[in-house]
């Protein structure tokens, strides 16, 4: 994609573009086509109201196109010490929906850390939980911050013999786990 | 008119690519706060757009700042892109096609395609 090589381009330019015309002295310079006087008055209207025109029609475009969804958020209840991947598989016939409590899905991962529901994969904004659950009681993982314990969080689809299916992963575990099992990973391959 | 044009392409262009970074946090991407400050950082070096075409100066000083901002962001996507790429030329390995990607750099996490695998209890 080409997008952020050209963006990071350009940022480079207006970079070294400003910083020369911040510290550079401005007493005896010449205006030049690189480093300009204000431009006139009739210059500044036509440039600012196209311009304008151009963000406002741009802006108008990412909002009727972008989906602002909210969605219902969910409570992963993952077994006591657990870490690896959780996986947790959508749609899939014959397994029992998602509960609903408080509001929230309550996902209860298994002992294996794959669930599958019968429930569809939702999309929006949502602050979702995570938490070991014990026979003490429920302990809080952080999706961020210098204590995460939620990494690598994706929503993906794969085919198979079986059809479609949509899921939804992460990895559980500290930094270092995480960067480990990455490794192994690349390893394999 | 060159340091508008300047400021404003390069406001729209990082603007509109962390805007959609952070859009992929709706399927499940990791919140980066790094997005938020580059996305001011945008914002900022639109204004200094507009600023240039009255005080040219005082524009630049705005952008230098707004720059700065945003290369909170690119600077260690960048710098962990070409890490990503230097690792594997010394490696040797095959790489996948399409694994370095600029957006897969700048997630902090090395995408993989892991399969699931748990040790129950082994914290």
């Amino acid at each position: 994609m080409l997008l952020p090589y050209l963006a990071i381009a350009l940022l480079l330019l207006a970079t070294l573009y400003s910083a020369v015309v911040s510290f550079s002295d401005q007493k005896g310079r010449v205006a030049s086509r690189i480093f300009p006087q204000a431009p006139g008055r009739f210059s500044r209207i036509l440039v600012g109201s196209l311009s304008l025109a151009l963000l406002m029609g741009a802006g108008l475009w990412m909002a009727s196109s972008s989906n602002t969804s909210t969605r219902r958020p969910s409570r992963f209840l993952i077994p006591d010490g657990y870490t690896g991947w959780v996986r947790v598989e959508f749609e899939v016939p014959g397994a029992a929906s998602l509960p609903i409590e408080s509001g929230q899905y309550v996902i209860k991962i298994p002992p294996n850390g794959i669930l599958q529901t019968s429930s569809p994969e939702q999309y929006g904004w949502a602050k979702d939980r995570y938490e070991y659950d014990s026979a003490q009681g429920l302990r809080s993982l952080a999706d961020s911050g210098p204590d995460q314990r939620i990494w690598a969080k994706l929503n993906a689809e794969e085919s198979g013999a079986s059809g479609k299916r949509k899921y939804e992963e992460f990895f559980v575990g500290t930094q270092q786990q995480f960067k480990a099992q990455a490794n192994e990973q690349r390893e394999i391959k | 008119m060159l340091p508008f044009f300047l400021y404003f392409v390069a406001a729209l262009l990082t603007g509109f690519h962390v805007y959609t970074l952070l859009t992929l946090a709706v399927f499940g991407a990791q919140f980066n706060l790094l997005h938020l400050v580059a996305l001011l950082g945008s914002f900022c070096l639109l204004i200094a757009a507009y600023v240039s075409l009255f005080k040219p100066r005082a524009a630049a000083q705005i952008a230098l700042l707004a720059c700065l901002l945003i290369w909170c962001f690119y600077a260690p996507a960048t710098a962990t892109l070409i890490r990503a790429k230097f690792h594997r030329h010394t490696s040797s390995q095959l790489a996948s096609p399409g694994a370095a990607t600029l957006e897969s750099a700048l997630y902090s996490a090395p995408r993989t395609h892991p399969k699931p695998h748990s040790t129950c209890g082994a914290d």
